[in-house]
């Protein structure tokens, strides 16, 4: 690549949380018929608080 | 409850079925996809006893699931986008069946179009900022303490006072920051600003962003955000992507 970046770091897409803001609060909602308890709900802040906790459960600090 | 349902990835326009041939889905089921109108949708086969409702539920609080199923949700994703226009779905629409999945997506085939059209061509990337802590004021040393409850109290309220001045300077950053690179993009969101406890970085993250940009001006954009990387201390300006168009992607259901 010929653009270079004296300062701004360039992530590749490995960060999970910066996948989980997009698959898990981003896209398309349609209500599943299995799955309907998705549709609507600020899926999260539910779920991202659980995964702090594991996250400092699991983690070094 | 077992058996199995559709898992729903995303929405394109009708694919050749042989252009998805060897791509493997969540728990290395073959994709395939279902007509629905004008538009088709993106599935493979999950089992019930993993994707019914109550066991979903129970999957998203487990961190290694939930890796693993993202990252498989998107290597879909991120395939199809490589072949064609995609419209993402969230993680986690199951249908009971392929044409339950379809006549859900056909009701919404002209939203899907619209949708379709508005990402022709290109990608979103992701900006994160994050707060750099101001240099430490050094007015106040070791041997100036307080002389009393009262002047102690006084000092607390005006620490205070700064933070405030501070949060609303920062925000008024966040803001100025977005509506610069907004100039340059053709779709902007701002995403919820990720914990520290998530993101590993202890700074603050000022601002958490998705930018829609043209294939065509990811120069441009790329140097805008360059500008403002160095504008700022090293390593306060992340920029993330090419994603798939996640931030962009809504069918308002009619």
């Amino acid at each position: 690549m010929s653009e270079s970046f004296e300062l701004a770091v360039i992530e590749n897409r490995n960060s999970l949380v910066d996948l989980l803001d997009r698959v898990l609060a981003t896209g398309v909602v349609l209500s599943g018929d299995v799955t309907l308890c998705l549709a609507g709900v600020d899926l999260v802040t539910v779920k991202l608080r659980a995964l702090i906790t594991t996250v400092r459960e699991g983690g070094d600090g | 409850m077992s058996g199995s349902g559709t898992y729903l990835y995303a929405v394109t326009r009708p694919l050749a079925g042989s252009s998805l041939e060897g791509v493997r889905g969540i728990g290395g089921e073959p994709v395939r996809t279902v007509a629905a109108g004008e538009v088709a949708c993106v599935v493979s086969t999950v089992g019930l006893d993993e994707f019914g409702e109550e066991p979903l539920q129970r999957n998203l609080e487990d961190l290694a699931w939930l890796e693993r199923v993202a990252r498989e949700h998107d290597a879909i994703v991120q395939a199809l986008a490589d072949l064609t226009t995609v419209v993402p779905l969230r993680l986690g629409a199951v249908y009971v069946d392929d044409d339950s999945a379809a006549a859900r997506v056909a009701r919404l085939r002209s939203a899907a179009l619209a949708t379709l059209d508005v990402l022709d061509g290109r990608e979103e990337w992701g900006v994160k900022v994050y707060a750099v802590e101001p240099p430490v004021q050094n007015g106040t040393g070791p041997a100036d303490r307080p002389s009393s409850g009262l002047e102690y109290l006084r000092r607390r309220r005006g620490e205070l006072e700064r933070k405030a001045v501070d949060a609303q300077a920062l925000a008024q950053d966040a803001d100025s920051v977005f509506e610069d690179l907004r100039t340059v993009a053709v779709l902007a969101r701002r995403h919820r600003p990720q914990d520290p406890a998530l993101s590993g970085v202890k700074q603050p993250m000022l601002l958490n962003a998705a930018f829609l940009v043209g294939r065509d001006g990811r120069p441009e954009f790329h140097h805008a955000v360059d500008r403002l990387a160095q504008s700022r201390p090293e390593g306060a300006v992340v920029l993330t992507g090419p994603w798939p168009p996640y931030s962009f992607a809504t069918l308002d259901d009619a």
